[in-house]
Parts: C-alpha cells; structure tokens; sequence
C-alpha cells in the first residue's frame, strides 16, 4: 500500500492549474469573456482613459491649491493631511466608478442585443456553445472582470496619482497636502472594495433587467428600459393613485445605503480643518458594519431576481435568430 | 447504417404561413444534398429544424441526436455557414481563429492558416475591412479546419461573383469533402453547382416534391424533344411538363423508359436545373 492517499499542497496547485488550462469548458469561458473585450473594446478602453486622465492631471496642474495663511497650520498638521489623503485617494476613484456604470449600462443593453442586429448570431449558435454558457460569459465579465478591474486599475492609479504629486512636492512644486499613510490608504480601499461588492450584488436586479431586454427586445433596447419603467410609475399613479412601483425602483436605487445609516456614519466621520468639515475615510471604515449589509434579505432576494432573470434571458436566446 | 439526418412529418407554421407541411426524407452518410425550392419554400426553415434554432413539430434526428433538446452536443459534430454576412463586423480576422480554437475541440488552427495564406487575408483585418468573397473564403477557412460530420450550407455564395463561387465549391470538394462527411446545400444557383449534388430535395410551399438521388433522377425521369409529328403520340404517354424552346417541344416524362419514347425523338435525362423548373411549374 504505497499508493499515497493525500497530496501535499504543492502538488495540488499545479494540478489544478493544469486542469483549469486544460478543460475545455474554461478554456471555452475564459474565451468567450475575452471575446467580449474585443467586441466592446470601451470597456478596457474606458478605465485606461480615465486613469491617463488623472495622471495627466497629476502632472500638468499647477499648485492650484490656494492655502489661506492663517489655515496653513492647520492644514499641515500631520492628522489632517492623512484625512486629506485618504479623501483624495476615494475622491480620485468617483471618475471611474461613474465612467464604469455608463459604460456597463450600454454593454449590458447589447450584449445578447447586438449579435441579433447585426445577425452574428448565426455565426454564434454554429459554435458549440450554448445558451447558458454565452449569457454566463457576458455576466461574469459585466459584474465581475470589469468592476474589479476597474477597481484594480483605480488603485494603480491612486498610487501613481500619489507618487507624482509627492515628488512634484519634493520638487516643492506642490503644496505639501498630501503624506503617505498606510494604514489610511489600506482602510480606503478596504472601504471601497466591501462598497463594491455590495454594489454589485444590490444593483444585480438592474443587471438582470438589461440582459433580459436585451435578449428580449426587438429593437430599441434603450427605449424600452426607460419607457416601461416610466409608463409602469405613471399607470399606477392614475390607476390606483399609489406609488409603489416608484418606491420599489428608488429603495433600489439606494436602500442598502439607508439600512448600513452612511449618513449618520458621515456626519460622526466629519473632522474640522479651521471653518470647513472633512470627511475622514478611514474613520468611516472604523464606523460602518460591513456584515449587516451581508444579511439583508433584500440584497439577497434581488440576487435571485437576477439569477432568474439571466436564466429566463438564456431560455429566451435559445431560439432566437436573425429574424 | 444509421442515417445522419432522417426526417418524419415535420411541421412548422408561422402565424400566416405554412412554412413546412409533413416533411419526411433521410440522408445518407458521405452526400451531398441540395435542398432547392423557390424563395418562401421553407428551405431555410427545414435547415433551422435541422440545426435547432427554431420550434418545429414531427420527429427529427441529426446524427442520432434530437436538435430541440441536445442542440449543444450536436453543435460538436455540426458546422454551418448561414450566408457570407454574418461573421461579426469587428472581428479581427486573428481574433476569429483564436475563437474557434477556444470554443472548439475539433478545431485544427494549421489547416486555417495553410488555407489563409492562399488567399490575400491578412490576421490584422477586421471582417469589416474584408470584401463580401474575402469573408467567405474566411469562413470557409474556419469550417474546413472544422472535423465535423456534418456540414449544413444556406446560401452560401450568394452575392459572390462567379470566380469566389467557383473557388467555394471546389475547395469544399477537394479539400473537405469525403466519404465520412455530409454536406447540405440550399442555393438559388442550381445550374452552377448541380454536379456537385449525389442528392437533391425539391421543395414547394412547405412540401416535399421530389426526394431522390441523382442516379435515381436518370432512372425515373426522361426528357424527350418530340419531334413534330410525333407531338399527340408523346402526349398520349402523359408528360407531366411541357415547354416550347426554338420552336421545339420538350417534355419531361415520369416513370417511362426510354424504349416507350426512343422513337418520338431525341432523350436524354434532364439536369437538375430544368427537373426542377418542371416540377415547380406543374401542378
């Protein structure tokens, strides 16, 4: 009996590196994923542009910053200036997180849409692929590869952002504002990333809706997204005069903020630089309870809409065609 | 030996029209078949059937496989080529190899490239950048490097001048074609391609109007150009078609041999092109 019965772990990794590369139904996903990017080439592109934006900006601005005298103390005070970097840290991500939901919004809308229009999709279904896999392939790259490479490259681009704006203040080019603070910048991301992640799976309701239109819609994906949604809240005004299709959509659009109080956790977080308040980002890490968001039922429940709603979106692909 | 495609009673009407009414018919392993029938026959409906992408009634197996239900397993053993338009725009033409390659297993990129570097495709194209026959012979590169079984065609030089054409079919025969594979065509262009068929299956509004080898076609079928005096003495046999060319009469028989009808004038068996103008004329 020499035959052995555990394998040690470094020779498991390897096995199952070998076999993601060799099983053809990953070799088949990570494929088809990648044929999104080429496709719908603004969801590499976009991130990239914001980031070389901002570092264009990184380089080229002027010390633009007026720093009143009598502040100035108070502004250097060490404290202050790791608030401040840690604000600049968030701030500088907003740009991509806007640019990202645009972006996936209009991805999500074609995805099953535009092989229709441009009737690619015969050329499509004479692949062995099925329907599940196809739907899976545009919502793993539309909720997973793009939010959190659009994280990834938001942090590269904090630090870069950082590094040239210490060196131009080394080169005393820059007011002094901004001072590395690890334990600030890590609380920083931290935040966003639990904030993304629940993001995701809170809008994945929308997510659901636009590949269900997409593959449902005759044409106009667009228009029918914004028009029912619209029509719906306004039949059920005059109809009923009741409001619940509007309130549904707006809990939606920011309940599981209301239910984690960010607000309450804001204004606690709030640190006075002479007459002005700052928010200290870190400081809100240290006050908000990541795990309650976690047990929302809400959240959950809409995940399953989502779930039902690409399922419902595969079924539908099935049999459609160039007609 | 099974059949790779055996048909029963299928059925399929759209909320109007008729598209396929009780169609039954069984091919064979190593043919080629054309399916010809007029526009608006349901020609590309019954290719559809074949390939599940559209609801059907009747019984239908390809390759011993129920394409309604096991659509994704029969896709292995299944190439098609719609028509020369549909290979997405934006694809690089290096992009599309990479594809196939991740999505197939039976997939050889070699035999791709071998047949790319004949023509003038370059890999950093996009198919918008490619003219209509450049985008078939891309397809086609794609399809021959393909080791499937069964290979289904709708089309597929429509819109192509006549040298792409030429090219198409001849590097299906020489370079794919084999006694292990099966090719099914719908074309317009009968009269280009008709040797190409060992099979055809005429079809008219929805029904089957001829199933037949095209060995069975010069057993069964006559064409006779009567000469004049003999003109009531053939039509006493009962042609079912009869048309005047130069002032001649040519009819085309149905079940006579070429003895009954030797001394009315001159025979010969009919291509496929004017069989079938004569079976969709009639009746």
């Amino acid at each position: 009996m020499s035959t052995p019965t555990a394998v040690s772990p470094s020779e498991g990794t390897p096995a199952i590196g070998t076999w993601l590369l060799s099983n053809p139904h990953v070799r088949m996903f990570q494929t088809l994923v990648r044929r999104e990017f080429w496709e719908h080439r603004s969801l590499w592109m976009t991130p990239l542009v914001v980031s070389v934006l901002l570092l264009l900006c990184a380089l080229l601005t002027h010390g633009a910053l007026q720093i009143d005298a009598s502040d100035s103390a108070e502004w250097l005070d060490p404290q202050i200036k790791s608030i401040v970097f840690a604000l600049a840290q968030w701030g500088l991500t907003v740009p991509f997180y806007l640019a990202m939901m645009l972006v996936l919004s209009f991805y999500l809308l074609d995805c099953l849409y535009g092989e229709r229009r441009d009737r690619s999709i015969l050329f499509w279904k004479s692949l062995p692929v099925g329907d599940g896999m196809t739907v899976a392939a545009k919502v793993f790259t539309g909720c997973v590869i793009v939010p959190f490479g659009t994280f990834a490259i938001a942090l590269v681009t904090d630090l870069l952002f950082t590094l040239i704006w210490d060196l131009r203040a080394v080169l005393g080019r820059t007011p002094e504002l901004v001072v590395w603070d690890t334990v600030a910048f890590i609380k920083t991301q931290a935040l966003m990333f639990f904030g993304l992640v629940i993001s995701i799976l809170w809008y994945a309701p929308y997510v659901g809706c636009f590949v269900l239109a997409s593959a449902w819609v005759r044409r106009n994906v667009l228009m029918w997204v914004t028009l029912i949604p619209l029509l719906a809240v306004i039949v059920e005004r005059i109809a009923f005069g009741t409001y619940y299709i509007y309130n549904l959509m707006v809990y939606r659009s920011g309940g599981i903020w209301t239910s984690l109080h960010l607000e309450g956790i804001f204004l606690k977080a709030l640190t006075g630089v002479g007459q002005a308040a700052v928010i200290s980002i870190p400081s809100v890490y240290d006050r908000v309870h990541i795990a309650p968001a976690f047990a929302n039922i809400d959240l959950w429940l809409g995940v399953i809409f989502a779930g039902a709603c690409f399922f419902a979106a595969a079924r539908i692909r099935r049999y459609r065609d160039d007609t | 030996m099974t059949p790779i495609i055996e048909a029963r009673g299928l059925r399929k009407a759209y909320r109007t029209t008729c598209a396929l009414e009780d169609v039954s018919f069984t091919i064979g392993r190593g043919r080629i078949v054309g399916l010809i029938g007029p526009n608006g026959a349901g020609k590309t409906t019954a290719l559809k059937a074949m390939l599940g992408l559209t609801r059907f009634e009747g019984d239908l197996r390809v390759l011993g496989l129920d394409p309604r239900s096991q659509r994704d397993a029969l896709m292995r053993d299944v190439s098609f080529i719609a028509d020369v338009a549909v290979l997405p725009r934006w694809l690089r033409v290096g992009q599309a190899l990479e594809l196939v390659a991740g999505v197939h297993t039976r997939f050889n990129r070699a035999r791709a490239m071998e047949f790319l570097h004949r023509t003038d495709i370059s890999l950093r194209s996009r198919v918008r950048e490619l003219s209509k026959g450049m985008v078939t012979q891309l397809h086609l590169a794609l399809i021959l490097a393909i080791d499937a079984r069964l290979l289904v065609l709708d089309e597929p030089t429509l819109g192509l001048d006549l040298l792409y054409r030429r090219q198409f079919y001849d590097t299906l025969l020489n370079d794919y074609f084999d006694k292990e594979r099966t090719i099914v065509v719908t074309t317009h262009q009968v009269e280009e391609i008709e040797n190409l068929f060992t099979d055809v299956i005429f079809i008219k509004r929805g029904r089957l109007v001829l199933d037949s080898s095209v060995e069975g076609i010069a057993e069964r079928y006559v064409q006779l150009t009567v000469t004049p005096e003999n003109l009531e003495k053939a039509r006493a046999l009962q042609p079912f078609y009869e048309r005047e060319v130069f002032g001649r009469i040519v009819m085309i028989f149905d079940g006579r041999t070429s003895s009954e009808l030797a001394s009315l004038g001159e025979l010969r068996t009919p291509s496929i092109a004017d069989l079938f103008v004569a079976k969709m004329e009639s009746a």
